[in-house]
């Protein structure tokens, strides 16, 4: 029955090597999910963070303006990784998302009524009000978000689960690994946050920025990704345990290839923790709080590459037979690599410019 | 076909409409508003103009918070919809063009981290900086577009790539470039439609005078641009394209009005920008809001006609709007649509109505509701039997039709011929199309009553 529901492979031929969309993908998810943690842990940050605690309305007034681009780059950011998704996965993707479509595309409305609730709360801090309401609300908008991409995440790998949730798409929530998956993304949202406000408040200090203040939002970081961290790693083992038996069991036989990225990912976590727990005072320690932001990015990407795994062994059993056919379109791939470069190139002279270029003293400006 | 069915009650391509539709009207702006600031900062620029560059600065920030935010997220939402709604469709595109929404994607990047730059690099650095941002803007913005009018215009006239299967074949497609000059003209003229609100905020009357010119300006090109873009578009289309709904006897009448409601739009929103050129003093609000809603109603008639021009395809030549394929049609009749669609059986019963109940979810519930848009049960209920046998037996022969067509690249399977142009034909076994009759029969108000 439930082969009989899998959509066939699409006769078209795929336009280029497989390796080549499992490698674009996992790069430009990592640039996505990179922002998308600065928007959810960042907006959960600002709304947790009491304006009325030293260092409050600074760490709001950071999360808020960072957000106002880093929104706009996730969603950017997502477009590719989503793109080459569909290529090697598109009849189970399409699939769960027509299971539970109201909500996929109730996603986009979350997502943009949380980003003008972002510059909201921007341009009331800028008018010297407080965010209030506004990023509570946003804070709300971008967990649904994260709730609806991790249901239809594990319902596009399991299409078991697929007439059940047909019957009732309530049952997309059922899964056992919701919601320790769900939390494992969350708190590795609010660990990088962290990791990110006490660096920059690092940086603003060492720059002859108010200690005081920057001070308060680099130990308000700190300690949060301390908090995020330990409950992290608990949470971790359950979401291994939580596994389907079978999963769990051949990614345990999997050897080196799925062994080491886990296993390095689980130490960066303890390492981060050892890390975390030795900066008692931030402003005092920056290489130290350096070093959690670098390792913290180390182990998104490990775990970026153990969550690529775990799909493909939970979709192994519904794609034996698969007969896929390769006809590279060079031509357009060539096309593709030309203006990536160009368009990369240029964004970046276009930021470099727009940091250094200052009017020299009497020169009148933009 | 052989995806689950989301059963909505507005029927999907309304949804695909109105995601799409919205998206066009902010994205155009997007782009021709970009080329309108970025002008008009030059000229701010090089004359000295206060005005010019306060029009450039107001419009700036309507730019990011419509571009980056509402435009960039339904821009996506077309993806989600198209997804939802027509996931076969969405897949052959996917794997025909990735290489160019990829490459879109790296303009969009450029274009998304531009905009922000323009907006928050304001008095910060130098004018020749702060113009090299926004031109970069504008071409990240044009070549976006440059990318994926190929794709839309694949969609509607595929030329020799029906033959060669080739990327290229199929971006350069007959109608690929009269959509680029029509959208062009599009860009133009919204961005001065939107812009002239910004040029009324202007206190100074003189100056006031000199931007809402300058504004009717880009109108006044943009509309005969466009005008001059969609007239060459329709005399690319194929014959079969063009009898939906232009010619003596157009086969859809629905389709025919869109096309004057949009030709007729476009002229009244002429007239206003040549109002607002020869007396710029005259504008207002009222008037604006006039000019807007024209320039509206020209370019979502467009794509209404370009995306309603497709029947019965959704990809013309190739995959008809339920999803099957052209080269599907003689295996599905041999083995039958359900063998096929195993998602469209779900939750029915395997009595004939039950099975009917499975044909028309896998082949006519992508266009027809129950009782919503273009709802089945009134469709039938004027319908015998004997009629309604009569009607079947035609789609299913028009079949062969389809199979026999040949395609060049200029001739396309003549659907200005059959009985029934702008639907698909029916596929599957003859048990398959009894087992519909009795479904489609049961839906007919005697019937229900007689089963009470």
């Amino acid at each position: 029955m439930t082969e009989n529901l899998i959509p066939a492979l699409d006769p078209a031929p795929l336009p280029g090597p497989p390796w080549l969309f499992h490698l674009l993908w996992l790069v430009t998810f990592t640039v996505h999910l990179l922002f998308v943690n600065t928007v959810l842990g960042g907006t959960l940050l600002a709304a947790l963070c009491p304006a009325a605690r030293k260092g409050g309305r600074e760490t709001r007034t950071f999360f808020v303006e960072v957000n106002s681009w880093t929104i706009s780059l996730a969603v950017t950011f997502g477009i590719a990784p989503l793109l080459f998704m569909q290529v090697l996965f598109g009849r189970f993707f399409y699939s769960a998302t027509i299971l539970v479509a109201w909500a996929w595309l109730g996603l986009l409305g979350l997502l943009m009524v949380g980003y003008y609730l972002n510059y909201v709360a921007k341009f009331r801090l800028r008018a010297g009000r407080d965010a209030g309401l506004p990023i509570w609300l946003a804070a709300l908008c971008f967990l649904g978000i994260a709730a609806i991409q991790v249901a239809i995440n594990l319902l596009h790998m399991q299409p078991g689960r697929w007439s059940e949730v047909a019957a009732s798409g309530w049952a997309a929530l059922a899964d056992p690994t919701f919601v320790p998956r769900l939390l494992h993304f969350v708190l590795a949202a609010v660990s990088m946050s962290g990791a990110l406000l006490a660096w920059v408040a690092v940086r603003r200090a060492g720059r002859g920025g108010d200690a005081e203040s920057n001070g308060a939002m680099a130990r308000y970081g700190v300690r949060a990704a301390l908090i995020a961290t330990v409950l992290q790693l608990a949470d971790g083992f359950w979401l291994l345990l939580a596994l389907p038996e079978g999963v769990l069991r051949a990614f345990m036989r999997g050897g080196a290839a799925t062994m080491v990225p886990l296993t390095l990912g689980i130490l960066a976590g303890l390492g981060l923790l050892v890390l975390l727990a030795q900066i008692h005072d931030p402003l005092a320690q920056p290489t130290r709080v350096r070093r959690v932001a670098e390792l913290l990015v180390g182990t998104i990407v490990l775990m970026i590459v153990t969550r690529h795994q775990v799909r493909d062994l939970y979709l192994a059993a519904h794609r034996t037979g698969e007969q896929v056919v390769v006809a590279t379109q060079w031509g357009a791939l060539a096309l593709f690599l030309v203006v990536f470069v160009l368009c990369v190139g240029l964004t970046v002279y276009a930021v470099v410019r727009a940091v250094k270029d200052r009017p020299a003293q009497g020169e009148q400006a933009a | 076909m052989d995806y689950p069915i989301w059963d909505l009650a507005m029927g999907g391509g309304i949804l695909i409409g109105l995601v799409a539709i919205t998206h066009v009207w902010v994205s155009h702006f997007a782009i021709g508003g970009g080329l309108a600031i970025a002008i008009t900062e030059t000229l701010a620029v090089r004359r000295g103009d206060p005005a010019l560059r306060e029009l450039a600065k107001r419009s700036s920030l309507m730019l990011i918070l419509i571009s980056t935010v509402f435009g960039a997220i339904s821009g996506v939402g077309i993806w989600v919809t198209i997804g939802l709604v027509q996931p076969a469709a969405t897949s052959a595109l996917i794997h025909t063009y990735v290489w160019g929404w990829a490459s879109e994607w790296g303009f969009f990047i450029l274009e998304i981290v531009t905009a922000l730059l323009y907006y928050a690099t304001w008095e910060k650095v130098r004018p020749r900086t702060h113009l090299l941002i926004i031109w970069l803007y504008f071409f990240a913005a044009f070549m976006s577009l440059v990318i994926i009018q190929g794709i839309l215009a694949f969609m509607l006239t595929p030329g020799r790539w029906l033959e060669t299967g080739s990327f290229w074949d199929g971006f350069f497609n007959p109608s690929y470039l009269p959509g680029v000059v029509l959208r062009t003209g599009i860009c133009l003229l919204l961005a001065g439609a939107y812009m002239t609100f910004a040029a009324l905020r202007e206190r100074d009357a003189a100056a006031r005078t000199r931007l809402v010119r300058l504004m009717a300006a880009f109108q006044v090109i943009g509309a005969l641009v466009a005008y001059g873009g969609y007239r060459w578009w329709e005399a690319a289309l194929p014959v079969s394209v063009k009898s939906l709904f232009a010619g003596e006897k157009p086969i859809l009448a629905a389709l025919s009005g869109t096309r004057t409601f949009l030709l007729w739009s476009l002229l009244a929103f002429l007239v206003i920008a040549l109002f607002a050129l020869l007396a710029p003093k005259a504008q207002r609000w009222p008037i604006a809001v006039v000019g807007l809603l024209a320039a509206f109603a020209f370019f979502g008639g467009y794509e209404r006609l370009r995306e309603g021009a497709r029947k019965p395809f959704v990809i013309r030549d190739h995959m008809f709007s339920n999803g099957v394929l052209i080269s599907e049609i003689e295996s599905l009749n041999q083995r039958g649509i359900l063998a096929k669609a195993g998602w469209a059986a779900f939750g029915t019963t395997a009595d004939p109505v039950g099975r009917g109940r499975a044909v028309f979810r896998a082949q006519c519930a992508s266009c027809h509701t129950l009782d919503g848009y273009l709802g089945i049960r009134a469709l039938v209920e004027p319908v015998d039997a004997d009629m309604l046998n009569g009607i079947l037996t035609i789609m299913r022969e028009e079949g062969a039709e389809y199979v026999s067509g040949r395609y060049t690249h200029k001739g396309h399977v003549a659907t200005e011929n059959l009985d029934y142009p702008h639907m698909p034909p029916l596929v599957g076994t003859e048990e398959e199309v009894e087992a519909l009759h009795s479904y489609l029969m049961s839906l007919k108000a005697a019937q229900v009553a007689a089963v009470r």
